[in-house]
Parts: structure tokens; C-alpha cells; sequence
């Protein structure tokens, strides 16, 4: 197995901005039939700039947090991160498993029974399905669903649909983890439960990449933090010392 | 350790990332595409009372309608052969096309969630679209094997020749839904615009009488859609000794879908990286 780690050269991502305008085919079809004198916007999308100059390396051991207002650009670096938008400018390398629980219910299908959505689940974060079979008379034990297992999922309480899909997600170890603030889900008594596996799961990850608006978290989970800002880095050190210039300005 | 994950140990994104490495990603990615296409067929039929009936119950019915419009009151020529088998030779391609095309070209918006939130190859959607289309297509042919028995009517061993024409049926289905599904993302408009095309073309196609109506000097034209190829080849490979097939027009069909195919596949992979933002 290889080490965990993450370079990131230069990224940039910029993506455009689709208003109802922009996506309807009349419009264009009228601005191609007068030659572009009906245009009501120059091809209807507003640029804007995600992510502008990122370089950074981490390396096995480190947890990093993501600080920045809204809209500075941490979700777009953690889709950058988990693959999803390519960047415009620059590579990205990650090493490593990675596993991002920012969407816990993705993949789930409310037809289909949770015995069934265990596997699709598992699947949709890059299981092997021989794996999440093995694995599933544990993850069914943990959600304590009983009998409601073999019935489809919209079925649930929502109580019991978080169960499930934390239940999944929170089943692999793997060795980068990817999340957007902590998980936290149901009751009291499910609750202590959920928040053991869960600090398993981050303790077992050589790479911890957390997005958060919590001084708290970020301070009791990660030995770095990355401050972003407009899209760029704003600062990068101690969770001490950037929290402080954070907090502070 | 067990391989647990499926995913690359290293996953590399740069800006303008290779061909090449959009296949072998493909290829990776294939278990996702097995769970995408059997949550799709397990989904189908699950609210519906008659479930996997419909898939029997949807040709039949149609079948019976069109054998009495134009079998029996247009009066239309059977190529010899008991007028339903005809009509349903050619509504097992139509179908099959028909509902692959129209998933197909839906699927992007139906699955819009998963696709902001995960990367995998885009074309995996559409494509899993299909195969459910392709399970109600096997479903249905038991009818038609029905039909062959009842009708005491004996295939020759053109039937041989049949899986050819299916994939020219999925590969038309797969090459109009790339660009329908595409073009979905994009112009919200689309979603009007399939179905219309759809039952339109149902009556374009010589799906409730025989292409051999059509005279002969408007016959090249009439090949131009694809469909036409698909069903005449249905129809030869099932009908036997009395059918001819006119090759000149299969292979000017079988151009056009291969046209749409590849066109399909590079429209969608020029707009494919933009779904994430846009839908």
C-alpha cells in the first residue's frame, strides 16, 4: 500500500455561472438566427473564480482544517480534492484512498431496502461490492434497524434513514478523509455510538482534510489550518496561529 | 489487506486531462456502472401493482392496435407472414430503442445529485439507462416467441442474425441519448422536445407496416433514419424465405447510426466536464 499523500500545483478553477436565461434554447436559437443582435447576454454565464494559486502538500499525519467565509472557496477545493471538478489550471495529485463523507445519503434509493442501499451506498463511495458484503451483518448491526432492513428505504424515520447512511459511510477505514464540518445524527443513545466510530474512522485516516466554522473542531482535530480567502490562500500554519489571526481581524 | 476500494490508489486531475485516461478510467469504474444499471431495474417496477407484467402487457396491447389499424382496416401487405408477427417484429426494435433513448436522454437529470457530488466517467449514466430498456426488450421477446408458436410460424436460421440487430438498435439508443443527454444539461427544453420526438417517430418508422410500402425511389431516403435499418433487419431475421431486405438502405441506416454514435460520444465528452457546474 502507498502512502497517503496530497500536491496540489497551481490550481485554479474557474467556472461559469448558468442563469434560467442563459439555459434556454430559444435564446439561442434567436441569437443565431439575427446574427447575434438579440443577445441578451454574452453567452449568458458570469464567470467566476473558485479557486486561484493553490499549492499546497500534505503529508501522512497531518489533519488539516478549512477555514474561510462562505463563498471563499472550501467547498470547491474539497471537490477538487475528491475529483469532482476538474481544475482549470494546474494539477492535482492525490495518493492514497480517499473517501470524502461530505454527502452521507448520496447514492441511497428510497425504493430500494436498506439491505440493498447498504450495497449501493458502498458502491457509490468506491467499494468493492465482495467488501461491503462482508461487511454489511456489522453495518446492520451498528444501525440497529432490526427487521426494517429488509424494507425499502423511504419507509424510515428520518431518525432511521441518518442511521443508515452513517452507518455505510463510516464503514471503510480509509486513508484520506475527506469531510464538510463533523457527521452528527439521531438520539442521544445512537449519538455517543456514532460519535466513537466516527472519531475511529478520523483517528485510523493518515490524512484528514476538514472543512469547518468551528473554532472548537478545528482546534481539537487539526494540527494544520488552511485559511482561505476570495479563493485564495490566505494563510497556512498552526491551528494556534491561525485561529487567532481568524478570529482576530 | 483485502482491496476494499475500487478506486485508484492515485488519482491524478490536471486541467485537460488525456483520452486515453478517460477510458482506462471507464473501465474502473465499471462496478459502479453494474450497481447504477441494477438499482435502475430493481427500482423500475417496484411501485407498480403489475410490475414486470408491464413489460408484457405495454407491446401486447400496442401489437394488438396496430395489427387492427393497418393490418385489418388499412388492409396493409404482411410480407406473407400472420400480420402481428409483422408488426411485432418490428415493435421489439422500436421499443427497445424508443425507451433506451428516452432513459438515456434523461439520465443526467435524474441522477443531477450524484454528479455534482462524486467524479466517475459521465457516460456511465446514459449508458446503465439503457441496459434497463435492454431487460424489458428480453422480457417482451418471450411474446414474440409466443406469437411464433401459437401462429405455428417457423423462423429460418437468419434468427441467427438477430443479436446484430439488437446492438444496432442499442448502439442508435446509445448514440441519440449521448446527445439528448447532453443537450439536457444544457437546454432544460429537451425535455419536451424527446418525448414529441419519440411518438413521431414511432409513425415514421415502419413499425405498424411493412417498409416495402414505401416505393422504391424514396427508399434510400427513408433509410436515413436509422431505425429503418434496425427494423427491416429485425424483420428479415425473423420473418424468413419471403422478406428481402434492401441492403443498400441497412447500410446507409447503419451509417447514420454509427454517425450519431460517434458525434454522440464527442458532444457529450466536450460537454462533460461542465455538468458538475451546470445541473
Amino acid at each position: 500500500m502507498i502512502t497517503a499523500s496530497i500536491e496540489l500545483r497551481q490550481v485554479e478553477v474557474v467556472f461559469p455561472v448558468y442563469n434560467a436565461a442563459s439555459l434556454s434554447l430559444k435564446n439561442r436559437l434567436l441569437s443565431a438566427v439575427t446574427g447575434g443582435k438579440i443577445d441578451r447576454q454574452h453567452d449568458g454565464a458570469i464567470i467566476v473564480k473558485g479557486l486561484q494559486d493553490i499549492n499546497i502538500m500534505i503529508n501522512p499525519g497531518e489533519r488539516v482544517g478549512l477555514l474561510g467565509h462562505n463563498g471563499a472557496g472550501k467547498t470547491t477545493l474539497l471537490r477538487v480534492l475528491s475529483g469532482i471538478y476538474q481544475p482549470t489550471q494546474g494539477t492535482a495529485q492525490i495518493n492514497g484512498e480517499c473517501v470524502s463523507l461530505i454527502n452521507i445519503g448520496l447514492g441511497i434509493d428510497p425504493e430500494a431496502t436498506g439491505r440493498e442501499n447498504i450495497l449501493l451506498r458502498g458502491v457509490m463511495m468506491g467499494m468493492r461490492p465482495s467488501a461491503i458484503k462482508a461487511m454489511s451483518e456489522e453495518i446492520i448491526d451498528f444501525t440497529g434497524l432490526g427487521d426494517f432492513i429488509d424494507l425499502p428505504f423511504r419507509t424510515y424515520s428520518t431518525g432511521m434513514q441518518l442511521r443508515l447512511a452513517f452507518a455505510v459511510s463510516t464503514a471503510v477505514r480509509p486513508q484520506i478523509l475527506v469531510m464538510d464540518e463533523w457527521l452528527s445524527t439521531g438520539d442521544e443513545e445512537f449519538k455517543e455510538r456514532a460519535d466513537r466510530r466516527m472519531t475511529d474512522v478520523v483517528s485510523a485516516a493518515e490524512i484528514l482534510i476538514l472543512a469547518s466554522h468551528s473554532r472548537e473542531l478545528l482546534l481539537n482535530n487539526c494540527n494544520r489550518l488552511i485559511w482561505l480567502e476570495h479563493g485564495k490562500i490566505r494563510m497556512d500554519g498552526k491551528p494556534e496561529e491561525v485561529l487567532k489571526q481568524y478570529f482576530g481581524h | 489487506m483485502v482491496e476494499i476500494m475500487t478506486n485508484p490508489p492515485t488519482l491524478i486531475i490536471e486541467a485537460g486531462r488525456t483520452e486515453r485516461h478517460y477510458w482506462t478510467d471507464l473501465w474502473r469504474y465499471r462496478e459502479l456502472f453494474y450497481f447504477l444499471a441494477w438499482r435502475d431495474v430493481l427500482v423500475r417496477y417496484k411501485q407498480t401493482v403489475l410490475g414486470v407484467a408491464w413489460a408484457v402487457i405495454r407491446p401486447f396491447l400496442t401489437m394488438v392496435v396496430f395489427t387492427l389499424v393497418f393490418g385489418t382496416l388499412a388492409n396493409l401487405p404482411s410480407e406473407n407472414a400472420p400480420y402481428p408477427i409483422l408488426v411485432f417484429a418490428a415493435l421489439l426494435p422500436w421499443q427497445l430503442f424508443s425507451s433506451g433513448f428516452s432513459e438515456a436522454g434523461n439520465s443526467l437529470i435524474s441522477n443531477a445529485n450524484m454528479i455534482s457530488k462524486v467524479y466517475f466517467p459521465r457516460l456511465i449514466v446514459p449508458v446503465s439507462a439503457i441496459i434497463v430498456s435492454l431487460v424489458d426488450f428480453m422480457i417482451s421477446a418471450f411474446i414474440l416467441a409466443a406469437l411464433l408458436v401459437w401462429y405455428g410460424f417457423m423462423p429460418d436460421l437468419r434468427i441467427l442474425t438477430l443479436p446484430l440487430f439488437v446492438m444496432m438498435a442499442v448502439l442508435t439508443a446509445m448514440g441519440a441519448g449521448f446527445w439528448t443527454a447532453a443537450l439536457s444539461v444544457k437546454y432544460r427544453d429537451f425535455r419536451f422536445i424527446v418525448p414529441f420526438g419519440v411518438q413521431l417517430g414511432l409513425y415514421i418508422s415502419p413499425v405498424g407496416f411493412s417498409s416495402a410500402v414505401v416505393p422504391e425511389q424514396w427508399r434510400m431516403l427513408y433509410s436515413l433514419n436509422p431505425m429503418v435499418g434496425v427494423i427491416d433487419g429485425f424483420r428479415w431475421a425473423i420473418l424468413g424465405g419471403n422478406v428481402t431486405l434492401h441492403w443498400n438502405g441497412l447500410i446507409l441506416s447503419l451509417f447514420v447510426s454509427t454517425l450519431l454514435l460517434s458525434t454522440g460520444v464527442m458532444y457529450f465528452r466536450k460537454l462533460e466536464n461542465s455538468f458538475a457546474d451546470v445541473i
